[in-house]
């Protein structure tokens, strides 16, 4: 029996790992759709539209000569001087070598927190745009 | 000359209805006075609309009412419409045929046919689903 914990969990950028994740999640919902018609006693429904989001928390800190800058490069899609961009984010959320969920994403909010006492950290938010692009559970 | 009978209605069963039964046709005059007077032209009333809507329907459902719609020229030709349409409140459509209280969804007892008010209205909602809302009116017919 194999259990998963935060120790195997990991967050991919673009192709590149984002070191010192503190934690992810991910939510999938599916809109309903109601179908009930006058003869009916009970509601019924069939799905509708689907939609996946997630959150990660991630520590804010700088590495020289790192190529994971964390978590600069998805703080800077929602907090820049530029205008937001089209351009897609490739997320993949894992808790495995082989179990991971990816899709492209819109990161909807960034928020930074600094308090006395504790490493500074970033909570960033996501939106899936479209189907997963790959799923291993 | 009356209008050319289409074909019945499909005898979908709708998400909601609503029924204005139309009224008599009728003039009131009023005095300087106040008072009213109200002057009744015909025995047989007419006017009377049934409003259908089939929300989240299949598109095959959708499909038959638009194929419905050109089959009668659109609003140009009566037709009857099917129980399904109507069922649902037992005490206002029993399915019979009779002039009673129990057959109010009916134009037919009454005198009256069915023809579309109006164009129905195609909604998408996603693919495979979609909404449609339908205004029918009972008219006299010669």
């Amino acid at each position: 029996m194999t259990y998963y914990s935060g120790k195997d969990g990991t967050l991919t950028y673009n192709g590149t790992a984002v070191a010192k994740v503190s934690s992810w999640s991910f939510s999938a919902s599916v809109d309903t759709l109601e179908t009930t018609v006058l003869t009916d006693s009970d509601r019924s429904y069939v799905p509708g539209l689907r939609q996946f989001s997630g959150s990660a928390t991630i520590f804010y800190y700088e590495d020289v000569g790192s190529t994971a800058p964390a978590p600069k490069p998805l703080l800077e899609k929602i907090i820049s001087t530029s205008a937001i961009g089209e351009s897609g984010v490739t997320l993949r959320l894992g808790w495995s070598s082989s179990k991971y969920i990816q899709g492209s994403v819109i990161i909807t909010s960034g928020e930074l927190s600094c308090a006395v006492g504790e490493v500074m950290q970033a909570t960033v938010q996501f939106q899936f745009t479209g189907p997963l692009n790959g799923v291993t559970l | 000359m009356s209008s050319p009978q289409g074909p019945d209605f499909p005898s979908l069963v709708p998400t909601s209805r609503s029924m204005v039964p139309g009224d008599f046709p009728s003039k009131t005059f009023s005095s300087q006075s106040g008072i009213q007077s109200t002057v009744q032209y015909g025995s047989r009333r007419s006017g009377q609309t049934l409003e259908l809507v089939y929300d989240n329907c299949s598109e095959a459902n959708a499909a038959a009412i638009y194929d419905h719609y050109l089959a009668c020229k659109g609003t140009i030709y009566f037709f009857g419409v099917l129980e399904g349409a109507k069922s649902g409140n037992s005490t206002f459509h029993l399915g019979n045929t009779s002039a009673s209280a129990s057959n109010r969804y009916s134009a037919a007892p009454f005198g009256m046919r069915y023809k579309y008010a109006e164009p129905p209205q195609f909604t998408s909602v996603k693919p495979g689903r979609m909404s449609v809302t339908i205004k029918f009116v009972g008219v006299l017919d010669s």
